[in-house]
């Protein structure tokens, strides 16, 4: 899924391919370093750079980003999954496919989500200080929200 | 158990924020477009996830057997909860108790139902093992949220001595008027021939011995000796102990002496145990299938326990060493106290063999020239501390792994025939 992925920006990336030859690189690495260092803040960096790759394409048409993004998704949970199981002798199978179905489940919401975005971004509404507020704070409060709701889970 | 957010929850919380406030900076909508799945993970992780009301129980096959015995624990783990749950499964467990499969399990525990994990057990030395509170941890749907924390009770297990059976056993030099197995030095009703001597008023006419009668003249009749039980005192010593990765004589000594015992009390003998070490713990002499479990239980709880308090005799109580008592030392001969026990009870007037747990198996020389001089220097120390032994009368019998006792104890038994005025004396 990472080659796939590196390779759609690869391809649209014109002057810049080599740029994204070199991130998909590092972000194998990252991977690759994560996986066999058990930590997954390696892998979140490799997410990171195939990202930032992204915008390295020519194509302009944003519903592709919906599906990178569910794509990033589930190379993040694959490699942090590979992490959790690599210690372990016994796996029951019903285990492995509940919890990659439960994230191809997710990560098709986020992208629809993301492609009502998309769709909502593409209306051709012209750039204001406004907007950019409103977006700025519906992004905050996603976020407050996700930290209340973690904080009355786990305490501070 | 104890609920947290798995490492890698703030890692995608993080990633969406960045690619949110990226597109907001940049003005590069994509950005966020990408974030987005990652958002919705991080939030429906968090919304869904739910405290997991999972019990579970440790259920062996059974709680007593032999080392190296397998048997089979049943985990059961059931899940209370409206969701099904991810559970990773690990038995802690003591040292020596080998487990398969030896890390962890992973299964998955629907909802309202219970799930069944089989575990194999293989206690790799004797003695009391514990297996138990399990260590689990559990996951949400997506990975976003664990609990960890110990589940159930711990399960003790008894692992017997793996012990050799004994066919030749030191014969005592003195017996206990009881029915018994051993051929007494006294002359009264039996089986066994003693001698002829001449009719006295009371002896009873099926005594008499008529060919010698004929022969004499006189009224002759036999003799014999009776079968008496003996008392049998097994004296471990824990003071010291030769030990590598693959066992000690510590757990040869309770092997042999759990074969002792067993033989001695499959005879009608009345079998006592004292572990004489740092601590100081016994058993006193009793006859029957009770009192071997009781042994096998007090030899479990066995270990050597580092002390610089010099004990001798006179630590132990009277009633642990009755009059007349075969006393059988099971020692590896390294520690000076065990030694001077020995001595002081033979100049007591003990019958007293020593089984010498042979340490050799477990010691290697050094790599230099020094080290194998030295070593061979101390083997044959050790030579001359056996043959110190046995001037002073004393039967030595050396027990080492893989070879039977048996011949050892009989070679016992021919020294003690040889050297019995001096037992006597």
């Amino acid at each position: 899924m990472l080659v796939a992925l590196a390779a759609l920006v690869i391809v649209d990336a014109g002057a810049a391919s080599e740029a994204a030859w070199l991130g998909a690189g590092v972000a194998t690495l990252l991977v690759l370093a994560g996986i066999v260092a058990q930590s997954p803040a390696p892998v979140h960096a490799a997410v990171a750079v195939l990202g930032v790759m992204f915008l390295l394409r020519h194509d302009s048409r944003l519903l592709v980003a919906p599906l990178y993004g569910a794509g990033l998704l589930l190379i993040d949970d694959l490699a942090i999954r590979t992490m959790e199981l690599s210690g372990v002798n016994r796996i029951a199978v019903d285990a492995i496919a509940a919890r990659l179905a439960a994230t191809i489940a997710v990560a098709a919401i986020g992208a629809c989500l993301s492609a009502l975005a998309a769709l909502a971004v593409t209306a051709a509404v012209p750039r204001t200080v406004l907007l950019t507020a409103v977006g700025a704070l519906v992004a905050v409060a996603a976020f407050v929200a996700i930290i209340v709701v973690a904080r009355r889970r786990f305490g501070p | 158990m104890k609920g947290s957010l798995s490492p890698r929850t703030p890692g995608v919380l993080a990633l969406a924020g960045a690619g949110l406030i990226a597109a907001l900076a940049t003005g590069r909508p994509e950005l966020a477009l990408i974030a987005v799945p990652f958002l919705v993970f991080g939030g429906a992780g968090l919304v869904i996830a739910r405290a997991p009301q999972v019990t579970a129980t440790v259920e062996p096959d059974r709680v007593r057997l032999l080392e190296g015995e397998e048997l089979t624990a049943t985990v059961r783990m059931r899940n209370d909860g409206a969701d099904p749950v991810e559970v990773e499964v690990a038995p802690a467990r003591t040292g020596q108790l080998a487990v398969s499969p030896p890390g962890t399990v992973v299964v998955r525990v629907g909802a309202r139902s219970q799930t069944e994990i089989a575990f194999t057990l293989r206690p790799q030395r004797w003695g009391a093992h514990g297996i138990g509170p399990l260590v689990v941890r559990t996951r949400d749907a997506l990975g976003i949220t664990t609990w960890e924390g110990p589940l159930g009770s711990r399960v003790d297990l008894r692992a017997f001595p793996r012990e050799e059976r004994l066919r030749e056993l030191v014969a005592p030099l003195r017996t206990q008027p009881f029915l018994g197995s051993h051929v007494a030095r006294a002359r009264a009703e039996g089986i066994e021939f003693a001698d002829i001597r001449p009719f006295q008023v009371g002896d009873r006419v099926r005594q008499v011995n008529w060919r010698a009668t004929a022969r004499r003249g006189s009224l002759q009749v036999n003799q014999r000796h009776p079968e008496h039980s003996s008392d049998v005192v097994l004296l471990i010593d824990t003071f010291e102990e030769a030990r590598d990765e693959d066992g000690g004589t510590l757990d040869a000594a309770v092997r042999t002496a759990a074969a002792l015992a067993r033989a001695h009390l499959g005879r009608r003998d009345r079998v006592g145990v004292v572990d004489f070490g740092g601590t100081l713990h016994w058993l006193e002499p009793a006859f029957g299938t009770t009192q071997l479990y009781r042994i096998v239980d007090a030899l479990l709880s066995s270990n050597i326990a580092f002390s610089y308090a010099w004990r001798n005799v006179d630590s132990l109580p009277q009633r642990v060493l009755p009059p007349g008592a075969l006393i059988l030392v099971i020692t590896p001969l390294l520690d000076e106290r065990s030694i001077a026990l020995v001595t002081d009870l033979r100049t007591r007037g003990c019958d007293l063999t020593v089984i010498e747990v042979s340490p050799l198996d477990y010691v290697a020389p050094g790599p230099t020239a020094a080290d194998a001089i030295g070593y061979e220097l101390w083997r044959l120390e050790r030579e001359a501390l056996r043959a110190r032994l046995q001037a002073l009368g004393i039967g030595v019998a050396v027990s080492e792994p893989g070879v039977a006792l048996g011949p050892g104890l009989e070679e016992v038994n021919a020294f003690r025939r040889s050297a019995q005025p001096a037992l006597r004396a």
